[in-house]
Parts: structure tokens; C-alpha cells; sequence
């Protein structure tokens, strides 16, 4: 019955530099699941949605992760896009002189012609965008601004949930995707997650406040503490967590 | 050996070039000055590319010289395709008042190319505007060298000039060398000017990849995205187009 596990990490050891962050790793992620990844500042816990990403400057010193089955490690970042991994950023990055209907049609289009289709219709584009952006109530003339350039900081996670719905993938990972966010733009980022998830998909939420686990509810919380998964409970580990910090594991 | 397109029309139907010596003014006109006479209006795109079949060229302006009279309008926009080796020097001359340049450009310099540009604009009478802005890409083994001067006369009050010259480095060993300078003795002008060279952002690359983006392509788009503030100085929008698409094989063919 292992037909089920998307994502399946193996004793993982990752290092930035000479610097050992990850020392030890042991995940399995199945499909419908929704995973909480909690730990204090310096756990690993922005290392590890570096490795899933394929991040360059990081690298496995030890260990596997696999995806579907594949070895996730050997594959290239855009390649574990097209197959359906999403990573929402901490810090979104900016990217001067490119809109995002630009940036978006060029992912879509990338995407459907590693899987031998063809480009999207720029009339079914269009609608498609616009729905999302509804969705994550993004302004309309967000389409033709410049990929978080000049954006706050809710802006930029509204258009990581945006870019999410767009690419509809299959596990998503979000990186401290609550820090910053009011109470409002908390509960956008939540309809967007709750929305997307399905008995075939699975999300990685990596965080560290309990804020955004009130939006939605994980079917399994993990203590992340330096480099290494210290406890891992269901969703009443939250509340726990939240009444008494990190030091008691 | 070079085609010298003019893919923007001259936008005013009058005569508008002219040729020769005029004035004893310390202005030194030659057979190469361009005059855009007092009330004209002077808007034309240069592409400077291989002639088809060849893979290499030189290239050069059809003036050295630009004078630009009162109440005048220059737009020139210079585009420098992979495979030009170009020495352009051209001075400005604004000898009448209320006049406005633009002068704008991009190069994609490749394999051994030489490409060197020399803009001395000089203000002489009051109330006039320029504008210059200059983004480019050197890579393979090319050299670009960019010197801009913007002089203000003394008399030459409410002068408003700027220039700007960015570079992306794509290569380790393109070679980029850009020396702005300003020269001001008016006191009441608003000038600035910057020049940058840098490498394309490997974090953007990095945002675009885990999108699904292609190394290669995202590369593309960045530098699409870095040449653009220069494209829209091509009035023209079907002429900007074509341009444009040129420019994007260009910069295909330099990853």
C-alpha cells in the first residue's frame, strides 16, 4: 500500500556551506494529507523547503527524498515544478521588468510543454488568471504589475496563494507563509490552501506560530529542532506548542 | 556590409535634415552634423545588425554630429545586434532654446565584438531637456566601453538632463567599461546620471524555476525585462515589435 506516499524523506542530511542545518531528517508525506512543520528561528525549517525545492546553494550530504516514487534530489527545480511540487516563498522574490501575466503564461506554457502539450489559448489564459486572482482578492491591475515589485507584504502572499491556484500542484509547501500576514490576508492564504486541497494532493506547512494552524487544520504537526524532527503528534501538539513554546522537546 | 534599417519613420513630413556649416558659433559643424532645425521634429530607430549571410559586421551611424536648434525634437534610439563591432562618438549640441533630446539604446555583444559609444551632450542654451538611457549585455569575449558626458554652459539655465547606462555581465569574460561624467556650471539645473554593471539575479532565476520556468528561459525573460525601458522609446509600436523580436533571438542566441 506504499502507492499512496507522495512525498517520502529518508534520514536527510543538508548543509549550506560547510555548515550542517539538517542533520537527520525522516518525513512521509500521503496523499490528503495536511503536514505542520513547527520549530524554533535556526531549526532547519527554511533548509528543508530549500532541499524539497531544489535550492543551489544548499546540498544533501546524506539521505533520499523521493517524490512519487522518483528521486526528487536529481531532479532540477523547474522539473519538480512540472511535477507538481509548489514551494510558497518566505520572502518573495521580486523581478523587475516582468508582469505577472508574463511570468504566469510563461510557467503555464513551460509546464504544458514538458508534458508534450500545447500552450495554453491566450482568451482561456486570461479568464483562468482572472479567476485566481479573484479568488486570492488580488486587484485585477495586479496583472500587468511587475512581479512583487513594490508589493507589501500581504500583497506577495497573496500572489504566492495565486501562483499556487495557478499551477494547481500536487504537494505544497509553505514557508513561513504566515509571518507578516494581518488577520485578513491570514485567512485569504487559508481559503486558498483549504480550497486546493484534495484526497490527491497533500500540503507542507512550515511555520513558526501556530496562527495560520487555526485556518487550517494539520493531520499531523512536527517539532523541528535543530535539524532534527524531535516530536510528532496530531493537531492538539498546536495548542501545545502555543501554551509553551519550544523548549520542552 | 551592414544593414542600416531605418525601421521608425521620420515622423514630420517636412525637410528636416540638413547638412553644412551655419552661424560662426564655436559649434563645429561638419559634413556629419545633423541639424534638427528650430520647430522640427527628428525621430528615427537605427538597428545595427550582420548583413544577412554574414556573422559579422561593423557598424556606424550615418552622422556624427547632432545639433539641435530651438523648440526641436530629437528621438534617436540606437539597437546593436550580436556580431556588430561599432565605434560611435556623437556629440550633441543644443544651440537653441526650449529643445528636448532622447537618445537611447541597447547592444547584445557577443563572441570578440567591439563595441564602443561616446554621447558628449552639451548644453548651451537654457530650457533644454535630454534624455539618455543606455541598457546592454556583453557576453562571450566582447568589450563594450560606454562614455557619456553631459555638459551644462554657464548660461544654460533650467536644463534638465539625465542618462543612465546599465550592463549585464553574462559571461566571465565580457568586459564592460562605462565612465559617466557631468560637467555643470549653471546653477539652476536638475542632472543626474548612474551607470551599473552586474550579473542577471540567480534568486529570481531560482523564483522562476521553482515556477516551472527553464533556466534558459527565465534567463530570457530577465534580459527581455532589462532591454524593455529601452524599447519603449521606439514610438513605432509595430516597428517596436519587430524590434523587439530580432532582440529576443539576439538574446537566445548569447545564454
Amino acid at each position: 500500500m506504499g502507492n499512496d506516499i507522495l512525498l517520502k524523506i529518508t534520514d536527510l542530511h543538508a548543509a549550506v556551506g560547510d555548515k550542517e542545518i539538517l542533520k537527520g531528517i525522516d518525513l512521509v508525506v500521503r496523499k490528503g494529507e495536511i503536514h505542520a512543520v513547527m520549530g524554533p528561528n535556526g531549526a532547519g525549517k527554511s533548509t528543508l523547503s530549500a532541499i524539497l525545492t531544489g535550492k543551489p546553494e544548499y546540498s544533501v550530504t546524506s539521505g533520499s527524498v523521493t517524490y512519487l516514487g522518483k528521486d526528487l534530489l536529481a531532479m532540477k527545480p523547474e522539473e519538480r515544478s512540472w511535477a507538481g511540487i509548489f514551494l510558497s516563498f518566505q520572502y518573495p522574490v521580486e523581478i523587475p521588468g516582468v508582469s505577472i501575466t508574463n511570468f504566469m503564461i510563461t510557467a503555464v506554457n513551460a509546464r504544458l510543454a514538458a508534458l508534450g502539450r500545447e500552450p495554453m489559448k491566450a482568451g482561456d489564459f486570461l479568464k483562468m488568471m482572472r479567476e485566481k486572482m479573484a479568488f486570492v482578492q488580488m486587484k485585477p491591475e495586479f496583472a500587468k504589475r511587475e512581479v512583487n515589485v513594490g508589493f507589501s507584504g500581504g500583497e506577495k502572499k497573496r500572489n504566492e496563494i495565486f501562483q499556487m491556484a495557478m499551477l494547481d500542484p500536487t504537494l505544497s509547501i509553505l514557508d513561513e507563509t504566515d509571518s507578516g500576514l494581518d488577520v485578513d490576508a491570514l485567512k485569504i492564504v487559508a481559503k486558498g490552501v483549504n480550497a486546493l486541497s484534495s484526497p490527491e494532493k497533500a500540503s507542507v506547512i512550515i511555520t513558526h506560530y501556530q496562527k495560520l494552524l487555526e485556518y487550517i487544520v494539520p493531520d499531523f504537526v512536527h517539532v523541528l529542532k535543530d535539524g532534527r524532527i524531535v516530536k510528532t503528534a496530531g493537531k492538539e501538539l498546536v495548542g501545545e506548542i502555543e501554551a509553551n513554546g519550544f523548549d520542552n522537546y | 556590409m551592414i544593414d542600416m534599417q531605418n525601421v521608425s519613420p521620420i515622423i514630420d513630413k517636412k525637410p528636416i535634415i540638413g547638412h553644412g556649416r551655419y552661424l560662426s558659433s564655436p559649434v563645429e559643424y561638419g559634413p556629419g552634423t545633423l541639424i534638427v532645425k528650430s520647430g522640427m521634429k527628428y525621430v528615427r530607430t537605427f538597428v545595427l545588425a550582420p548583413s544577412s549571410g554574414e556573422s559579422s559586421g561593423v557598424g556606424a551611424l550615418p552622422f556624427d554630429h547632432i545639433v539641435i536648434e530651438d523648440n526641436a525634437f530629437a528621438d534617436i534610439c540606437i539597437v546593436i545586434f550580436p556580431g556588430v563591432s561599432a565605434d560611435i562618438a556623437l556629440p550633441v549640441d543644443f544651440t537653441g532654446e526650449g529643445s528636448e533630446l532622447f537618445l537611447s539604446g541597447t547592444y547584445v555583444s557577443s563572441g570578440s565584438d567591439k563595441v564602443g559609444l561616446s554621447f558628449d551632450v552639451h548644453h548651451r542654451m537654457p530650457g533644454c531637456k535630454s534624455n539618455q538611457i543606455f541598457n546592454g549585455i556583453a557576453s562571450g569575449r566582447s568589450v563594450v566601453t560606454f562614455s557619456g558626458k553631459i555638459i551644462v554652459a554657464p548660461d544654460a539655465q533650467k536644463t534638465d538632463a539625465y542618462q543612465v547606462n546599465r550592463n549585464i555581465l553574462l559571461s566571465e569574460e565580457a568586459k564592460v567599461n562605462t565612465k559617466p561624467q557631468l560637467e555643470i556650471y549653471a546653477d539652476d539645473v536638475k542632472c543626474s546620471h548612474g551607470a551599473t554593471i552586474g550579473r542577471l539575479d540567480e534568486e529570481a532565476q531560482f523564483y522562476m524555476r521553482s515556477r516551472g520556468i527553464p533556466l534558459d528561459e527565465a534567463k530570457v525573460l530577465q534580459m527581455l525585462s532589462f532591454i524593455s525601458p529601452v524599447m519603449e522609446h521606439i514610438s513605432d509600436a509595430g516597428e517596436r515589435a519587430s524590434v523587439a523580436e530580432s532582440l529576443e533571438s539576439a538574446v537566445r542566441s548569447v545564454i
